[in-house]
């Protein structure tokens, strides 16, 4: 619970592998996300993002979470902790939405929203993977070797 | 509210430079079910019958639908509406993207502009902060290039549209780009905007859209997303999107070619889709919630000339402007798409106007001389950059043809009006009638000119028979009712359409976000409603029996199909007639093409009856009454 | 020689496809079209509006080989 439990990158913690080219910037991951987490319709609500970048080189950047732990090294208040999928959850009592998190993040997947007083972190339910028809997003196991930030950013 | 609405409708008035906030009429919405219902109902009641439509009297409509961004696949359609200035009747045009949802997402369901602003402006909403922002710094700028600078200025996560100097400089066929490579283009709905002075508008919102029954929708749509995902019918659109009809329409013989003088090109094989995919794809492109993404990004790589990025060519320009003006090469196919793109102007009355140029002067009818020195050969890229500069600015003869191949006809005269291929001044659609007599008697009934997302017949008349003209109008009745659905309810025809969802389950999904607890056939009346009304404005604003805008150009039954597979077909001008006739019987219109009383009465249209009595355009009433039913749904033999 | 077919819409039901919900195993005669093996069939090949083979469209003259997947196409409503 506080700023410093290790934060950790094991091979059993869900994560997600973005193949860039294949996504077509349907957001359909960003809907489904906001309606999981807050039974709500709204794509701003997700904790993904999905950049466009036209007209050059005109494709399609889904940003996820990496796990990379930034965001709870960064909290001053320890909001934020590792589970045992691998997911920095955020206890929405603790946080004071100051925003440290969201400086912090390396790919800005972490959210602020105007109707919450907590921000917005991944915790990997996969349904983004789930909807997503392209292959952009899919699940992934860690592998040792592998680069994180390349993986998330593919 | 709720209940899909997101709220308010924003009510603009461009000459004074003020904005009101209203609650959305959510009655009107419901009579008419949003898009282009609500825009039909609009410019019938607030446009007078004589004003201009690139005057300040003329509204400008941008409109989504309850169902619009509400969890739906493919729910990202936003519809454009004002008085065409191209058809001179009701004239609407939606595009997919973004833009819709974006404005639900900020609140709003619909913006009505008035007036016309003294200084080019552009509108921004960001949520609640809605501004009219001045534009002189943008005004003359392509329509993709200020796209791409607006995400500079404002942020890239703002959704725009944009009109370019077509829209600008009042060109009649003008569109409104958006996402880098959508168009509303057909009606000139951006000569409209332009001629308001309103260069662009910038949406983002972050707010919930709240709907009827969450759960249930939730799982029908789950239900319906799992099922089609592997449909058969899904991977050709997303590796193609429509541009794998090229070869299908060639194949069975109705490719507009050479401006329709024929309909089978020997040279489709350089502008297919694959060629599309193999040379100029960049990336797939989907619209918002649906991952059919039938759009494909693409660069036109030509020596001499700078890459370009576009989004296209899809079917209809990739026959309007490759087979119809004699391409060879997909690249130059694509770049004449990115120029008509970002000058501004639909692609499809662009590919038609510039072919009806290229016959012209393949006639002799124009000449080097009106071109500023140029040419404008069949298959030559370079004339038709010029060309397309001429009337994107108006030089010279550029200005005739800046307003359409019907009026430019009635300027060039010497029998041109017969090879000037447009109904009611709207250029015709990437498929040529003369042997699909149900999809010429589409293009000659449809609103707005001879346009094919009203109804699409070809494959009818190929499994019915080319040659007869039997049973034709009653199912070309039926999908005037059944497409334009789409339309009105600002969702995708592609996805909806192509996939098994069956009437049942779209209006099922309606009902689970609006609680309306409408039936299939509610939903085709308020079409047919809309439709009917529409043709009463029409009639109205051009103050004659409606058969006499009803016809097609003479050569889809003086020209027989000189080479192809439909070699030596065509329709007679007998079949034209008869075609008409049919149609109006099957429509509850008398055979001066007007509607009666018996019919508009029926779908509560009594005012309208009324405002046509008092012009003498009210349609005679029908000895043996009118049909119970308007249209037949066409079940196919083998099935 | 085996071939696939695999459609949906109204061409499913008349497909009777045995391999998966979409899918019906067929033997063919090498050589032949598509537009001949849907007659052998029993079905129009009139309601077939193009065929869908490894990532390619062709038309119902195509003649398929040992073992291909043929996605049938039904009429679209244009676009």
């Amino acid at each position: 619970m506080n700023s410093k439990t290790p934060i950790s990158a094991k091979d059993s913690y869900q994560r997600i592998k973005v193949s860039r080219d294949q996504c077509t910037g349907c957001r359909l991951c960003l809907q489904v996300c906001g309606l999981m987490h807050f039974d709500e319709i709204n794509p701003k609500k997700a904790a993904m993002r999905v950049e466009a970048k036209f007209p050059d080189p005109g494709k399609y950047r889904p940003y996820v979470c990496t796990q990379c732990g930034k965001c709870a090294e960064a909290c001053p208040v320890g909001a934020i902790s590792q589970n045992d999928k691998g997911a920095f959850i955020v206890d929405k009592a603790m946080c004071d939405n100051c925003g440290a998190c969201v400086t912090a993040c390396p790919f800005g997947v972490v959210f602020q929203h105007p109707d919450l007083d907590f921000v917005i972190i991944c915790d990997f339910c996969m349904i983004c993977t789930e909807m997503c028809n392209t292959g952009a997003i899919v699940p992934w196991m860690r592998k040792a070797a592998a680069g994180d930030a390349e993986a998330a950013r593919g | 509210m709720a209940r899909g609405f997101a709220g308010t409708t924003l009510h603009v008035d461009l000459t004074r430079g003020t904005i009101l906030r209203q609650p959305t009429d959510e009655a009107l919405f419901r009579r008419w079910h949003g898009g282009r219902g609500v825009v039909a109902k609009i410019c019938y009641d607030e446009v007078p019958r004589d004003a201009d439509p690139l005057g300040p009297e003329n509204v400008f409509i941008i409109t989504t639908s309850p169902m619009s961004g509400c969890l739906i696949p493919a729910g990202s359609k936003v519809e454009f509406g004002s008085v065409s200035p191209l058809t001179n009747g009701q004239g609407d045009s939606n595009m997919g993207g973004h833009l819709g949802p974006a404005l639900k997402f900020a609140g709003y369901d619909m913006v009505i502009f008035k007036g016309i602003s003294p200084q080019p402006v552009y509108l921004t909403i960001d949520n609640d902060a809605v501004e009219l922002k001045e534009a002189s710094a943008y005004w003359g700028m392509k329509s993709l290039d200020l796209e791409k600078r607006l995400k500079e200025d404002l942020g890239e996560d703002f959704e725009i549209a944009t009109i370019g100097p077509a829209g600008e400089n009042g060109i009649l066929f003008s569109c409104i780009t958006h996402d880098f490579g959508r168009q509303a283009g057909r009606t000139g709905q951006g000569a409209v905007m332009g001629s308001k002075r309103l260069k662009a508008i910038a949406v983002r919102g972050n707010k919930s859209l709240h709907v009827h029954d969450r759960a249930g929708l939730t799982k029908h749509v789950t239900d319906i997303i799992k099922r089609t995902q592997k449909h058969p019918n899904m991977e050709p659109w997303q590796k193609y999107g429509t541009a794998f009809f090229i070869r299908w329409s060639n194949d069975n013989g109705v490719m507009p070619t050479r401006n329709f003088q024929t309909t089978y090109y020997e040279d489709t094989d350089k502008i297919d889709g694959d060629q599309l995919v193999e040379k100029c794809l960049i990336t797939h492109k989907a619209c918002f919630g649906c991952w059919m993404n039938c759009g494909k990004y693409t660069k036109a790589v030509i020596p001499g000339k700078p890459e370009v990025h576009l989004e296209g060519p899809e079917y209809e320009t990739g026959s309007l402007c490759g087979a119809n003006l004699g391409m060879k090469d997909i690249n130059h196919v694509a770049y004449i798409n990115w120029l008509l793109d970002n000058l501004g102007m639909d692609s499809m009355s662009g590919g038609g106007v510039i072919a009806f140029a290229m016959e012209c002067f393949e006639r002799g009818l124009v000449t080097e001389k009106d071109l500023e020195g140029h040419q404008l050969r069949w298959g030559s890229v370079d004339d038709v950059e010029h060309f397309l500069d001429m009337v994107a600015y108006r030089r010279g003869i550029g200005d005739w043809f800046a307003r359409g191949t019907k009026q430019a006809a009635e300027r060039i005269g010497r029998g041109s009006e017969k090879f000037a291929m447009q109904v009611k001044g709207q250029e015709m659609s990437g498929y040529d009638g003369r042997w699909a007599p149900g999809m010429l008697l589409s293009y000659m009934t449809a609103d707005i000119g001879a346009h094919h997302n009203r109804s699409w017949t070809i494959t009818v008349d190929i499994a019915e028979g080319r040659e007869t003209i039997q049973g034709r109008a009653k199912i070309v009745v039926y999908l005037q009712h059944i497409r334009p659905l789409m339309d009105t309810w600002c969702i995708c025809r592609l996805f909806w359409g192509e996939l098994d969802i069956t009437p049942e389950e779209i209006v099922e999904t309606l009902n689970l976000i609006t609680g309306w607890g409408v039936t299939p056939e509610d939903c085709l009346r308020t079409s047919e409603m809309t439709w009917n009304l529409n043709r009463c404005h029409y009639l109205e604003r051009n103050r004659a029996d409606g058969r006499t805008f009803d016809y097609p150009p003479a050569r889809s039954w003086e020209d027989k199909i000189p080479t192809g597979p439909g070699k030596g077909k065509g329709v007679s001008r007998e079949q034209v007639e008869a075609m008409l006739d049919d149609y109006y019987a099957a429509r509850g219109w008398d055979q001066k093409g007007n509607p009666t009383r018996a019919v508009l009465e029926d779908l509560g249209l009594k005012d309208a009856a009324d405002n046509l009595e008092r012009i003498g355009l009210l349609g005679a009433p029908l000895s043996g009454g009118i049909p119970a039913v308007r249209g037949q749904k066409y079940k196919p033999k083998a099935f | 020689m085996i071939i696939f077919f695999k459609a949906g819409s109204e061409l499913r039901h008349r497909l009777n496809p045995d391999v998966d919900y979409y899918t019906r195993r067929v033997e063919a005669d090498p050589g032949k079209s598509v537009k001949d093996i849907l007659k052998d069939l029993g079905l129009d090949p009139a309601f077939v509006a193009f065929v869908y083979v490894e990532g390619k469209v062709k038309n119902l003259d195509y003649v398929p080989s040992e073992g291909q997947t043929i996605t049938l196409q039904p009429p679209v409503s244009g676009g």
